[in-house]
């Protein structure tokens, strides 16, 4: 990048708030998947007035911008993909007002998750998505990505408690959508913003809803002997009626790994752990617990734990939230999958995902939000070794292309990104991402914001398409 | 007939064969919209046809409205143009419905009703109730984001709207979403259609999320003496553990009415909180524990238990607010207005005192702190409706001032062209407007129905 625009940068946000150094830039070529992309510049503003002249000053010399927060995504949507400006939104991370009384707040998009939830806390309150990498990821990533959680299957993800935004859009104009309120007259653009992923505009300020903390939580620990046991398990607590707070699965290989560094108290020689609980009234926790307790065992289960005290609860919960670093310690990378998928095939799409395992002889571990069908295959591989990179890109690929065979979707928390992007062809037709690309291109009429992200790059250079499953072939759309 | 009328017969019948366009005068009556009538009605059977007639009407710069059951018909402005009524009641098959993935797949013309008995089998229900759940369509609901008393505990359609399949203004078949219940794969582009009264496309399809139905139900009746008792109460519910699947406000002249509809058990000079909790037994003991307990200290002068016919009773009423305001006074201006629950007493109290100022009787349902309704019901007297302007100009104006966002959504033809229904537009009207270009770039849908003339 010209010296000129670093120094015009540095106009704006101060020389403390612009990195430009080789060794700088490489800590900003990662985010939490396996793809790589270079950055020209980073930008740390600190207000909105800031972001607007960072905006303008890209559009005149027509660099790419990036929003990142903590970097911590899954699928390169923080990732420079065509060079430019990465703007980490990391030093404006205040939280503007709390608001008990209406159960609402509002948050800067560089404030961690975690963060907002402990600062209302106090007032028995708290934010309902927490993706596990709630400790440090921010609230501008999660509504860019419409991020999840385990507790998603209670509360619903990112879109159904964010309320309004305040944008940037891709010329420097400020705009606000929805407010404090859940609805507003005019279409629902706040719905439409939440999950595009950073390509229609960047955003300057959150309005969410807060939840009130239940009165009492009950987690369990369902212990098999064999998968299928498990996932059915699963199908019939939904079949009863009753909707656990979370339900999260972890197969034998992985619940090994994580007990190996965690010490969860998962056993060594089960073939699948259930994670479960329930939240609300004491009445009905107690209620629902004994109820599930009496499904798994009606399921062989070996046995039902329940954690006697909050400790235990964050013993049982480390376990699961921490499970990617033990992967972390017995493989020198993994490539995490996010697949969806309708929770009845679940048995039938692990048994895929383990012969996909060994046609590629890499070891594919699964820890996932059970509840919800939505599968995180972790597929274990040495990325100093090409061919090992090459057959995880080619395993993940088979298996996202199986969780849509099986009614699902490519991503059900991660985004696109640039991981995903060229596998869109597998859910959408053509005509469907010409409709996508016009209405980015309704915000985002150059194509600065983020590029390379989200939809297909173009049909040139003799790239092979992909066949969505039609409507006529699977008989539904 | 006139000529042109009948070749438009003609293209269309050739688009979804004979027997299936309707250009009589008594039929299309029932298609009218604001006195506005279109020229020809066409009921499709396929999502092939509607993709047909929407290229054709496309090409001829026809304007078309698409309807279910008619029910939401008048919420919106008067469409500018209205030529054809694309009636999608015919398609009104379930597609797909998974009991155990909680999981539904459905047309668009399917009553909210019939698709109720169905799910029922499953015990399950999609937690709408809307107003005419009788002829009430899913597609129609959806456009109309129609409300409903469950969504204190499930949120709106919005919440729970899985995905959609559409056809554009210009005939082309898309997709947003999916059939799973979690996914970010693609835009949301299903998000911008709940609410937008046919202006962006035609839905073909909608997938939801099913819920189970609860074991047991229990609908709980507060009687308060003023107004601010009944919001004391209603902050309790708030600041508590309890999770009640509904909390609505009604004040005295919605009481009054709902009397009249088989809810005589409410004193017609209080304000009332109604609260239904779900779950196991013990949990509905609970509740009734905690809300006894929660009346006495905001001092509730009647705190009941409904029996579950009176509980039907008032559950019907609440959801039927609308309807029975119309049955009350044919005139009657009902605005839906987004509130925060701290602004609500204020806004009330004031919004009384402007129909009282102008001798009008109004009702109002406070809907799960999030909306207020407003119905100002005139006598069957056209002389009034200057005092009706005068009113519903300055609730308008309060709102706003208020932060509140205000719209009128049912009201005579009158106050629509004297007053618009929506708030002016914000900021954010330019993206509204290009993405109204991206969806229908020849204006041919629901014209100058939507916020901003869309």
């Amino acid at each position: 990048m010209h010296r000129t625009i670093i120094q015009d940068l540095e106009q704006i946000v101060g020389t403390t708030g612009v990195l430009s150094s080789a060794e700088d830039l490489l800590l900003y070529e990662y985010d939490g998947s396996v793809e790589e992309a270079h950055p020209d510049a980073i930008v740390f503003p600190r207000r909105k007035q800031d972001v607007v002249e960072i905006v303008k000053l890209a559009n005149r010399h027509e660099l790419p911008i990036v929003g990142r927060g903590a970097g911590t995504g899954l699928s390169g949507g923080a990732l420079a993909r065509r060079g430019g400006i990465v703007m980490a939104f990391s030093r404006m991370n205040h939280i503007l007002e709390v608001d008990p009384e209406n159960q609402r707040a509002v948050a800067e998009p560089g404030v961690v998750n975690l963060d907002l939830s402990r600062a209302v806390e106090k007032y028995g309150l708290y934010f309902a998505p927490d993706p596990s990498s709630q400790k440090s990821c921010t609230i501008g990533g999660n509504v860019a990505e419409n991020s999840g959680g385990p507790h998603t299957l209670a509360y619903g993800v990112t879109s159904n408690h964010v309320t309004g935004l305040e944008l940037v859009m891709p010329d420097g104009k400020v705009v606000q959508l929805g407010g404090r309120t859940r609805e507003t007259p005019g279409y629902d653009l706040t719905g439409l913003m939440v999950g595009s992923e950073g390509t229609f505009a960047l955003l300057t300020e959150i309005s969410v809803r807060l939840l009130r903390l239940p009165e009492d939580v009950r987690t369990l620990l369902a212990i098999y002997d064999s998968l299928e046991d498990a996932t059915d398990s699963v199908v019939d607590i939904t079949a009863r009626g009753i909707t656990p707070a979370a339900c999260e699965m972890l197969d034998g290989w992985t619940l090994r790994a994580v007990e190996a560094y965690v010490h969860a108290g998962f056993p060594l020689d089960s073939a699948a752990v259930l994670l479960m609980e329930v939240e609300g009234v004491r009445e009905a926790v107690e209620a629902q617990a004994a109820e599930i307790a009496e499904v798994c065992l009606g399921h062989h289960a070996r046995e039902v734990r329940r954690a006697r005290d909050a400790g235990e609860r964050v013993l049982l919960w480390k376990g699961r939230k921490e499970a990617f670093g033990a992967i972390g310690r017995v493989s020198p990378s993994y490539y995490v999958l996010d697949g969806v998928i309708p929770r009845t095939k679940l048995t039938p799409t692990l048994r895929r995902i383990e012969e996909t395992s060994q046609r590629f002889g890499l070891i594919i571990g699964n820890i996932f939000h059970a509840g919800d069908g939505n599968l995180h295959p972790l597929i274990l591989f040495d990325h100093r070794d090409a061919d090992q990179l090459h057959r995880a890109r080619a395993a993940g690929a088979e298996i996202m292309q199986l969780c849509v065979e099986m009614g699902g979707t490519l991503t059900g928390e991660h985004g696109v990104g640039m991981e995903k992007n060229e596998l869109m062809p597998l859910m959408f037709s053509d005509a469907d991402l010409d409709l996508m690309r016009k209405v980015r291109a309704a915000f985002n009429p150059l194509g600065l914001l983020n590029p390379g992200k989200v939809l297909p790059l173009g049909k040139g250079c003799g790239e092979t398409r992909l066949q969505p499953f039609s409507v006529s072939a699977s008989g539904e759309a | 007939m006139s000529q042109v009328v009948t070749s438009l017969a003609s293209r269309l019948g050739d688009l979804v064969g004979p027997g299936r366009v309707l250009v009589d005068m008594p039929s299309l009556a029932a298609y009218g919209a604001d006195g506005r009538r279109p020229s020809a009605a066409v009921l499709p059977g396929s999502v092939a046809e509607i993709a047909g007639i929407l290229r054709f009407a496309s090409a001829e710069r026809l304007a078309v409205i698409p309807i279910g059951g008619g029910t939401h018909l008048g919420i919106g402005m008067p469409p500018r143009r209205y030529d054809i009524a694309l009636d999608l009641s015919g398609m009104n098959r379930i597609l797909a419905y998974e009991p155990h993935d909680l999981t539904l797949g459905i047309e668009p013309g399917i009553t909210c009703a019939g698709l109720d008995r169905k799910l029922r089998e499953s015990r399950q229900f999609l937690p709408l109730a809307p107003p005419f759940a009788q002829r009430a369509t899913l597609g129609g609901i959806v456009a109309a984001a129609a409300d409903t008393p469950l969504r204190y505990g499930y949120g709106t359609a919005r919440d729970f709207l899985l995905g959609i399949e559409f056809v554009t203004g210009e005939g082309i078949v898309s997709k947003s979403g999916s059939r799973v219940v979690k996914n970010v794969t693609g835009y949301d582009l299903h998000k911008l259609f709940v609410g937008s009264l046919g202006t962006l496309g035609v839905i073909t399809r909608l997938n939801f999320r099913t819920f189970p139905l609860p074991p047991h139900q229990k609908m709980f009746v507060f009687g308060f003496a003023d107004r601010s008792s009944a919001f004391d109460l209603c902050r309790a519910i708030m600041n508590s553990p309890l999770h009640p699947r509904l909390l609505e406000v009604v004040d005295p002249g919605t009481a009054d009415l709902f009397a009249v509809h088989g809810a005589n058990f409410l004193n017609r000079d209080s304000w009332f909180a109604v609260v239904e909790a779900t779950g196991h037994e013990a949990v509905l003991e609970r509740h009734a524990r905690d809300l006894a307990s929660m009346s006495r200290q905001a001092h509730a002068a009647e705190f009941i238990a409904l029996e579950e016919s009176q509980r039907n009773q008032l559950f019907a009423c609440l959801s039927e607010f609308s309807p029975i305001a119309l049955a009350a006074a044919p005139a009657a201006t009902i605005f839906r207005i987004a509130a925060l629950p701290s602004a609500m007493p204020t806004l009330l109290e004031q919004i009384r005192s402007l129909a009282d100022d102008h001798a009008l009787k109004c009702a109002i349902l406070i809907r799960a702190l999030s909306v207020v309704y407003v119905a100002l019901l005139p006598p069957a007297d056209a002389n009034l409706f200057p005092a009706l302007i005068g009113c519903s100009d300055q609730v308008i104006d309060l709102c706003i001032s208020s932060g509140a966002a205000p719209v009128i959504e049912r009201c005579p033809l009158e106050i629509k062209i004297a007053l618009g229904v929506w708030p002016p537009p914000g900021n954010d009207h330019e993206i509204s407007q290009r993405l109204k270009c991206v969806f229908d770039p020849h204006e041919i849908l629901s014209p100058g129905r939507f916020r901003g003339g869309l």
